[in-house]
């Protein structure tokens, strides 16, 4: 072999990484950019083009920052992707609208995106440019090779439309910034952020409404680019709440973002809107009321340590006492809150506590929550009056039950007269119960045992709920005890 | 350390001319002519700048003597400190911390609680648990809020600025043994904040030693053994009463020390303290669980009376309320209505 060639393996994988990559960098250009095939991009310029000085201008400044970056690239403008990606492939730089059928006249048959089969078919016939399919008579070529041959040709000259499917939505408000000296300090992009925010303002109002998900988009000058995201419980408009909101996800992402040598071009978009009505502040000089300042302080949370990271205690209709509370995102004491269980919590922020609410909270569905947040049981409570009986629970649940060692437990059905938890010996001293609990037949399995609570006290006075998993004598297996909770 | 009555009042009358001057309140056990809720004319300064004369609003407990210990009851603004000495003993630093919480709550419910601990320390000692808290303390499901980031560093951010906060009621931060991030620094941060908002920021520390921290008033909670049910016949073998704590004041402003057993009553929402020689002879809760979530359910605790207070007017023994399906005899409703 030839020295100088150096041998790679093909990475299909890492090619797709790479065109996604560049995918996302051309986002500086427009909203609207789409995967072609393995080796190509469109890009809808539609009204974007005026922004860099003209079609001309906006190409030249594609093909010479990808020849910075050290691409090879071949690029073309037409007024139908069909065109274009002719234009891009042939080495024609701009087609003129209307002037379609006179560019694509000249060009062989993969002009038109065919396939190998057709292409031979044509070919065969004496096909052999775009131009000459042009001028066949349409019937009887369409009865030979299909519909499909002319649904090309009609996409090339912009008699068909054709849709491109862009990677990401295009957000409804998208407000950015370009500059002439990249930015790489925290403080830097923050003031940036605070200015995108002013400027997006008025746009949501004259549009009257509020941003409920913000995106904030970071172009690295070497092509890479980061997207923050943060949610709001309620709408927003105030750039100072969107500069608190993104100073926390900044802070919390500090050493995740790698400024390398600057961002030159920062966009803050709203990826979702909702209405947002105007109220007149009063002369006290507070802004805000106490429960927006909660909220407030809710997102900001979110934004820096996940979405988990607020939770409102919502009772749930279950006798299972590890059923009967359920942990749902806090979201403002009026909003109404849908519950949606995430499968797969993500990997960022929430943690530990997490997992042991989402493993509760996830078995619950959403219309469980809904309906029954209050619960009946609750409401009859809280309105007044007569208080009904509620049963004794423990103050402190341990998510999963721990094992306890019981010792002389009165059989068939008493407390322990002593036992063992977490290696410490309780002796004890009073014991009330037992509380039988029997499983949810119409949920799971079956498999789940009764359990008997026992409400113990020990000789220094700790107060726990033990309970016992199993009867004893009613098979060869000696029942289980567990502590789940401890009382105030 | 005075004793003479002529020479504590000469004392007093000093302090009172030094806080009048320095602008901080004097201790308030040395005040024996004054009553705690009479500043003395004291013009308080904080900053530099008149703070509104009088003392902070204090929180009454109900327990007298504990109060009076205290100087009138727990500060209502600012850090208060609440020590359990073993990770076992969480449950009843949480339930003292708490039933403080349904006091505030009973005066005025100004918004929710917020409950802020790591992951770690949720997992030892656990969750807070709403049936529980509603049973016990009143603590409905939109008053509770819970945050348990991983790190302790988040909860302290979180209590940072969950403290500046006047929609939430209280907020309680609850770590575990002595971290070197929750210093004297730390503590003084979340005091300040949580004084300027107003509202009291409740630490709780499972298996901690004491360390200098900016909190004015430190408690060492530790659970005690309850009293047993009482029933006609007598107190309830091995029965367990209404929650009791041993309160320990380990600092506070007038440092006078002590240690007091508290029982909280959960039909009064209310601090009772118990003296050695009480024992069960009151009506303290149900013996057994009542059915509930039933068609019928059980009337509350202590609106059943044995034997009804009889009206003279009404017609016959026992009252609609606790029988509301019971129907007059044809008799009766006749009678009734040619009256």
């Amino acid at each position: 072999m030839h020295p100088g060639i150096e041998i790679a393996e093909a990475d299909p994988a890492a090619d797709r990484r790479l065109i996604e990559g560049l995918a996302d960098w051309c986002d500086r250009y427009t909203p609207l950019v789409a995967l072609d095939g393995k080796d190509g991009l469109f890009l809808d310029i539609t009204g974007c083009a005026h922004l860099f000085g003209g079609e001309k201008a906006l190409l030249d400044d594609i093909l010479a920052r990808f020849f910075h970056q050290g691409f090879d690239l071949h690029a073309g403008i037409a007024s139908t992707p069909g065109a274009a990606w002719a234009a891009a492939r042939f080495s024609l730089s701009a087609i003129e609208e209307g002037g379609e059928e006179e560019a694509l006249a000249p060009l062989p048959l993969p002009a038109l995106r065919l396939d190998a089969a057709a292409r031979g078919g044509l070919e065969s016939v004496g096909l052999r440019t775009v131009g000459a399919v042009m001028q066949t008579p349409r019937a009887p070529l369409a009865r030979r090779f299909g519909k499909f041959l002319f649904l090309r040709v009609d996409q090339a000259l912009g008699r068909v439309e054709e849709p491109i499917s862009p990677r990401l939505p295009a957000p409804p408000l998208a407000v950015e910034r370009r500059l002439a000296e990249p930015i790489g300090t925290m403080e830097a992009i923050e003031q940036l952020v605070g200015l995108l925010a002013a400027t997006l303002r008025r746009d949501l109002e004259r549009r009257g409404e509020g941003a409920r998900a913000l995106q904030l988009t970071l172009f690295r000058v070497d092509g890479a680019v980061s997207r923050i995201a943060v949610g709001t419980a309620r709408p927003l408009r105030d750039p100072n709440r969107i500069g608190l909101l993104f100073h926390e996800k900044l802070a919390a992402l500090q050493d995740r973002i790698d400024a390398g040598f600057g961002f030159d071009l920062v966009r803050l978009s709203a990826l979702s809107l909702a209405r947002l009505e105007a109220w007149q502040a009063d002369f006290s000089g507070e802004d805000i009321s106490e429960e927006e300042r909660l909220v407030l302080f809710a997102d900001r949370v979110r934004a820096r340590l996940g979405d988990h990271a607020v939770l409102k205690a919502v009772p749930v209709e279950s006798h299972l006492p590890e059923r009967a509370a359920a942990a749902v995102p806090f979201a403002g004491q009026t909003a109404a809150y849908e519950y949606t269980p995430t499968p797969n919590p993500s990997p960022q922020g929430g943690g530990g506590l997490c997992s042991g609410i989402q493993r509760q909270a996830s078995t619950i569905s959403a219309r469980e929550v809904a309906t029954t947040s209050p619960s009946p049981l609750w409401g009859r409570a809280g309105g007044g009056g007569k208080k009904p009986h509620l049963p004794e629970r423990p103050i402190r649940l341990f998510s999963s039950p721990e094992p306890v060692e019981a010792i002389a437990a009165e059989v068939p059905e008493g407390a322990p007269a002593s036992f063992r938890w977490r290696r410490v010996f309780h002796r004890v001293a009073a014991s009330e119960g037992p509380e039988r609990i029997a499983p949810e037949w119409w949920r799971g399995d079956g498999s789940e045992e009764t359990r008997d609570y026992f409400r113990i006290e020990d000789e220094e006075g700790r107060r726990y709920w033990l309970y016992r998993q199993g009867f004893y004598g009613e098979s060869t297996q000696v029942p289980r005890w567990f502590m789940h909770g401890i009382f105030a | 350390m005075v004793t003479h009555a002529a020479a504590r009042e000469a004392v007093f009358v000093l302090r009172q001319k030094i806080a009048k001057i320095e602008g901080v309140l004097a201790d308030r056990l040395d005040a024996p002519s004054v009553s705690p809720d009479d500043a003395g004319g004291i013009l308080l300064r904080r900053n530099g700048h008149a703070a509104g004369t009088g003392r902070s609003p204090l929180l009454r407990t109900g327990a007298e003597s504990f109060d009076a210990a205290l100087g009138g009851g727990l500060p209502l603004a600012g850090l208060v400190e609440i020590h359990g000495s073993q990770t076992r003993d969480a449950g009843a630093v949480a339930g003292f911390a708490l039933a403080l919480a349904s006091l505030l709550l009973k005066e005025k419910a100004a918004g929710p609680l917020l409950w802020i601990g790591t992951a770690g320390i949720f997992s030892e000692t656990g969750f807070p648990y709403l049936p529980g808290l509603y049973a016990r303390f009143g603590i409905g499901p939109d008053t509770f809020l819970f945050c348990g980031p991983d790190r302790l560093q988040d909860t302290l951010w979180i209590a940072e600025e969950a403290a500046r906060l006047n929609a939430l009621s209280a907020t309680f931060l609850e770590t575990g043994g002595n971290p070197r991030r929750l210093d004297l620094t730390a503590t003084r941060r979340l005091h300040r904040r949580a004084l300027q908002a107003g509202r009291p920021l409740f630490l709780l520390r499972e298996a901690a030693s004491v360390e200098p921290t900016a909190a004015p008033l430190r408690l060492v909670v530790a659970p005690a053994r309850t009293r047993s049910r009482a029933t006609l016949a007598g107190p309830l073998v091995h029965s367990i009463g209404p929650p009791s704590f041993t309160v320990g004041i380990g600092k506070s402003r007038n440092a006078a020390s002590g240690e007091f057993i508290l029982e909280w009553d959960a039909a009064e929402r209310g601090f009772r303290e118990r003296r050695q020689e009480d024992h069960g002879t009151e009506n303290i809760g149900i013996v057994v669980s009542a059915s509930s979530d039933r068609p019928h359910p059980a009337p509350a605790a202590r609106t059943l009376l044995a034997f009804p207070a009889r009206d003279p007017d009404s017609g016959p023994i026992g009252d609609e309320e606790n029988t509301p399906h019971r129907q007059p005899s044809r008799e009766q409703y006749e009678t009734h209505r040619s009256a």
